[in-house]
């Protein structure tokens, strides 16, 4: 999850010191990013297909912290903005690996959760993963997602580096299973600046299995 | 960085583990006694500046820290509020009673720090956690005890590694001055703030005579002295539910020796010092009333920050020792929210009945009545769940999630 874009961010200046060679990376530099090309794209583990209007460039999943149902994109860096993709969460599971010992947790998606249960569960990630200390609900609607009844929830959060950001989050349960979409950004600018490709790829978006 | 060395200010995991002044002191049998509260007499007056070219070095650095903070949008803006502790720590200031500032920065975490020049930053997770004024003005009585006992000054010529610090200082403040924070979601370890905070670690020898001095400061403004005790109590108790709950030890991180700095001793200390100071027959008044009413506005807000961050062990810990004072409709119903987040098997069944619990007390806010009604349709008590968001959708008509309530009526 993008979320923990404070955490890949220390990664990323990390993997450029000791000159680490990438794995699954583009190409034989050191990269945390793949470039996303403007066609029919797979993300997550596969089951979701979205068709961005532009290039992107998708973060490499973090082992330990990243999950494969989760998939990060960004365009002008994890700080400043991101889309994040959730593709068939099973119930039980969470949006993060995170140990039994955390003290702070984010909790579980079981399956029979209604929406509002679903963005409160997003509000806690960002409370405990990215030490957002304001969170502040602007919307939450009904709005069908791959041709199920879903919701759109609109948000913003000031975060511990003092930057406030903004976002919004399209999702549905599908057999079970949550599918999501989220764009969050830094509200000055990149949040309006990133806004249409998050529809476009949210109205592109299909299930395939 | 040698401020691993010591405690500081009033970090809930640190002071804990700064505790252990007498119980160190005793293992080596080097003679320690408790510091006296009598002895503890301020080393500043009234209008302090600096005379010595270290310090105020330091004076100047820190004067830009404070620009940083004072213009943090982290800072809770509440005139009412700043005013009121800004006369709390007039009560216990000493001489230096009309020198200080107070920030209040809005970070769900035990922690309070008096910075060297007389400002002093207390996150909103410590009034959470206050059950009453005496509470909050004995933290606030014992962050003044630093700045009248020098302490910043004191360590930092105490220290082997001066030259370290100045460096980490600068660094501080380059910091301070605008470079993008790191969050790793750990609150210790904010961007800016925690790198400040970490530059203000103070020796147990100078937390004790903090502790001293500031037992001696509450009850001389005629507060009850054993109301720091209590503090310490409370955050040792939560500290180690929270750790049951993920089935481990309570932190015992930054302790010097790894031996035994037990923070019950400081506890030990606290109480006999207070006794010390008490004065027998006398009333003391915690003023309770005064301060809730000054954190009214905030109280739901901040309480909601806490159990947001899925710590159930510490918000149960919180909840029900605020429950102490007696339950309401706000406790309860973040009581079904601390299960609901738990998310473990049967917690829908206990956080339904928090919320439905909470919903027969006059003052349950609106979000209770959303909740309720919302374990209710996953219930299939359709009637009720319907009378519920229906309730909910009057008390907030404008609430965010309208739309998405309504729909849920007509379905």
């Amino acid at each position: 999850m993008k979320s923990v874009r404070g955490l890949s961010a220390a990664l990323a200046v990390l993997m450029l010191l000791p000159g680490c060679s990438s794995v699954g990376g583009g190409g034989f530099g050191i990269s945390n990013y793949t470039l996303i090309r403007a066609k029919e794209t797979s993300v997550g583990n596969g089951s979701l297909r979205v068709t961005p209007p532009r290039e992107w460039n998708r973060q490499r999943g973090q082992l330990f912290v990243d999950i494969r149902e989760v998939e990060d994109w960004t365009q002008n860096g994890p700080l400043l903005d991101g889309i994040s993709f959730v593709t068939g969460l099973k119930g039980g599971s969470t949006l993060v690996r995170q140990t039994r010992r955390d003290d702070r947790q984010v909790p579980k998606f079981r399956s029979n959760m209604t929406a509002p249960e679903v963005t409160a569960m997003l509000e806690s990630l960002f409370r405990v993963r990215l030490g957002t200390v304001d969170f502040r609900t602007l919307g939450l609607a009904p709005r069908p997602f791959l041709g199920q009844p879903g919701f759109q929830f609109d948000y913003e959060h000031l975060d511990s580096d003092e930057v406030w950001r903004r976002g919004r989050a399209v999702g549905a349960t599908v057999d079970g299973r949550l599918y999501l979409i989220l764009i969050d950004a830094a509200r000055a600018h990149y949040y309006d600046a990133t806004l249409s490709d998050f529809e476009a790829i949210t109205a592109s978006a299909r299930k395939v299995r | 960085m040698s401020g691993a060395e010591a405690g500081h200010g009033l970090d809930r995991r640190t002071l804990l583990a700064a505790g252990g002044v007498l119980a160190a002191a005793g293992a080596t049998g080097v003679a320690s006694a408790r510091v006296l509260p009598a002895a503890m007499v301020p080393l500043v007056g009234p209008g302090y500046r600096p005379v010595d070219a270290d310090e105020r070095g330091m004076w100047q650095q820190m004067a830009r820290v404070e620009e940083e903070i004072a213009g943090s949008n982290l800072v809770v803006q509440d005139p009412a509020l700043a005013k009121y502790m800004q006369g709390l720590i007039a009560k216990v200031g000493g001489p230096a009673a009309k020198d200080f500032r107070i920030y209040l920065v809005r970070i769900p975490d035990f922690n309070a720090v008096m910075f060297p020049t007389g400002f002093a930053v207390i996150f909103t997770g410590l009034l959470l956690r206050m059950r009453n004024e005496a509470q909050l003005t004995g933290v606030i009585a014992h962050e003044a005890a630093h700045f009248l006992r020098k302490h910043q000054i004191r360590q930092w010529r105490d220290t082997r590694t001066k030259t370290d610090l100045f460096a980490i200082l600068a660094m501080g403040a380059g910091v301070a001055g605008g470079a993008a924070g790191i969050n790793t979601g750990d609150l210790t370890q904010l961007g800016q703030f925690g790198t400040i905070l970490s530059l203000l670690r103070y020796n147990r020898v100078l937390e004790a005579e903090a502790d001293a001095m500031g037992v001696r400061l509450l009850a001389e403004a005629g507060y009850d002295p054993r109301a720091m005790a209590e503090t310490w109590e409370q955050l040792i108790a939560e500290e180690k539910l929270s750790a049951k709950y993920r089935r481990k030890r309570r932190r015992r991180d930054i302790s010097l020796f790894g031996t035994h700095p037990s923070p019950e001793s400081r506890m030990a200390d606290l109480r006999v010092s207070a006794a010390e100071v008490t004065r027998p027959g006398v009333f003391y008044d915690a003023r309770r009333a005064s301060y809730l009413a000054a954190i009214e506005k905030l109280r739901p807000t901040i309480l909601d920050d806490q159990i947001k961050l899925n710590d159930p062990g510490a918000s149960q810990y919180i909840v029900n020792t605020l429950a102490q004072d007696g339950w309401n409709g706000l406790l309860r119903f973040h009581e079904g929210e601390i299960y609901r987040l738990r998310n473990r098997v049967g917690d829908d069944i206990r956080a339904a009945q928090g919320y439905a619990a909470a919903v027969r007390y006059a003052d349950a806010p609106a979000d209770a009545w959303r909740w309720h009604g919302i374990m209710l349709s996953k219930a299939g008590r359709r009637e009720e769940a319907r009378a519920a968001l229906t309730r909910y959708l009057a008390m907030a008509p404008n609430a965010p999630d309208a739309a998405f309530v309504r729909q849920m009526l007509v379905s």
